[in-house]
């Protein structure tokens, strides 16, 4: 068989199928109009996978600032808030009545955030302060260590080596640090 | 469910593009069944989907092409999504691989009794049995009368791999039918006299 032939029973074929499938083609119109009330029908308002997606979301970012919050060391203004806190306890009530015509700040916030910030800064202040004892202790036990041979370097004549002769010292004392001359003549 | 923003179209080009799509109504079907393995239900389903689309203006026609190739394009990406949606829901719902085949299995029964002559049956068959890409091609080829081109274009491929896919799938069409004839005519010789071949 040629290839021209071949494709003619193939194109016969496909043409054969062609007029089957016209025949069991549903019409247009119906179709058509199926579509339309398809786009007029209201849309299901809740999609579980999309909610699911969202839910997972929200989840990871969730768990993410809390991390973040965590694992953090005192942010500067967490700090700053605790010191302006501790300031305000401080200050003389005079004036907060210089102010007095300002509109005043609200009440609750300055207590709220002191104690979310000592409950966030409390175990990890305590924390430090436990390390940096610690480390003072280990310091002077370093500063403090002896050998336990130290004792077989000193001498009797340790004190020779260790002190200088003064100028107001006798001439007798003096000749004891000079080299004996005579003694070495004789030799 | 798609959710995306929807532009109406005017009536007028509705008008216009209804009575285009009338007139090729009968190609798309053809179409949407080849892109959907010859289920009908699946392929309705589909066309309506796309009319739906058209008509709500989530498709749309810019003109770069024929409306005909831009046509079965939509049709070619909208029976690949709603194969997929159906794949998962159905995964989703039995969570088991074997029955979803055998759904399949029935699905391709139920299209069987469309098939008319013997020949035509084995030509289906073999049709099923190419690769979707060659497939495709020689549908749009033989069956739509597109060009090589055109064809490409609605399957999104360059020219030269559409051809590739077409001469592949000529040739591999060929030689399944060359070998079911045979098989076909064994079987048949040996019904009439067992004592040959």
């Amino acid at each position: 068989m040629t290839s021209i032939g071949e494709e003619q029973e193939i194109r016969a074929l496909f043409s054969e199928l062609k007029l089957a499938d016209e025949q069991t083609a549903p019409g247009f119109t119906a179709v058509w109009h199926r579509a339309q009330a398809r786009s007029l029908r209201p849309r299901r308002a809740f999609n579980l996978s999309f909610a699911v997606a969202t839910g997972l979301l929200v989840c990871a970012l969730a768990t993410l600032a809390f991390w973040s919050t965590r694992s953090q060391p005192v942010a500067p203004a967490a700090a700053s808030a605790v010191m302006s806190a501790e300031a305000s306890s401080f200050a003389p009530r005079a004036e907060k009545s210089t102010v007095a015509g300002a509109p005043e700040p609200r009440q609750y916030s300055v207590p709220l955030v002191k104690n979310r910030v000592r409950r966030l800064v409390a175990p990890r202040h305590a924390q430090e302060i436990a390390a940096s004892q610690q480390l003072t202790k280990e310091a002077k036990a370093i500063a403090s260590w002896q050998s336990p041979t130290s004792d077989l370097l000193s001498s009797p004549s340790d004190g020779l080596f260790k002190s200088l002769p003064q100028l107001n010292e006798n001439a007798n004392e003096l000749k004891s640090f000079l080299p004996n001359r005579e003694n070495d003549k004789e030799k | 469910m798609t959710r995306s923003v929807s532009v109406k179209i005017d009536p007028m080009q509705i008008a216009e593009l209804k009575a285009e799509l009338e007139r090729l109504h009968s190609a798309s079907f053809g179409w949407a069944l080849s892109c959907c393995r010859r289920d009908q239900t699946e392929a309705e389903e589909v066309l309506q989907t796309v009319y739906l689309k058209i008509f709500e203006g989530k498709a749309r026609f810019g003109g770069e092409s024929s409306l005909k190739t831009w046509l079965f394009a939509v049709i070619r990406k909208t029976a690949a999504t709603e194969y997929r949606r159906r794949l998962l829901r159905s995964f989703r719902l039995t969570g088991d691989p074997e029955e979803m085949v055998e759904r399949f299995a029935i699905n391709e029964a139920q299209s069987a009794g469309v098939e008319r002559s013997e020949l035509q049956g084995h030509f289906q068959s073999a049709m099923k049995s190419l690769p979707r890409r060659q497939r495709e091609a020689l549908h749009l080829v033989f069956y739509e009368d597109l060009s090589l081109r055109e064809a490409a274009d609605v399957m999104g491929v360059s020219i030269g791999s559409a051809r590739q896919h077409y001469e592949r799938g000529k040739k591999r069409l060929r030689e399944s039918l060359a070998t079911m004839e045979l098989g076909y005519d064994i079987n048949w010789r040996r019904a009439g006299n067992p004592s040959a071949v």
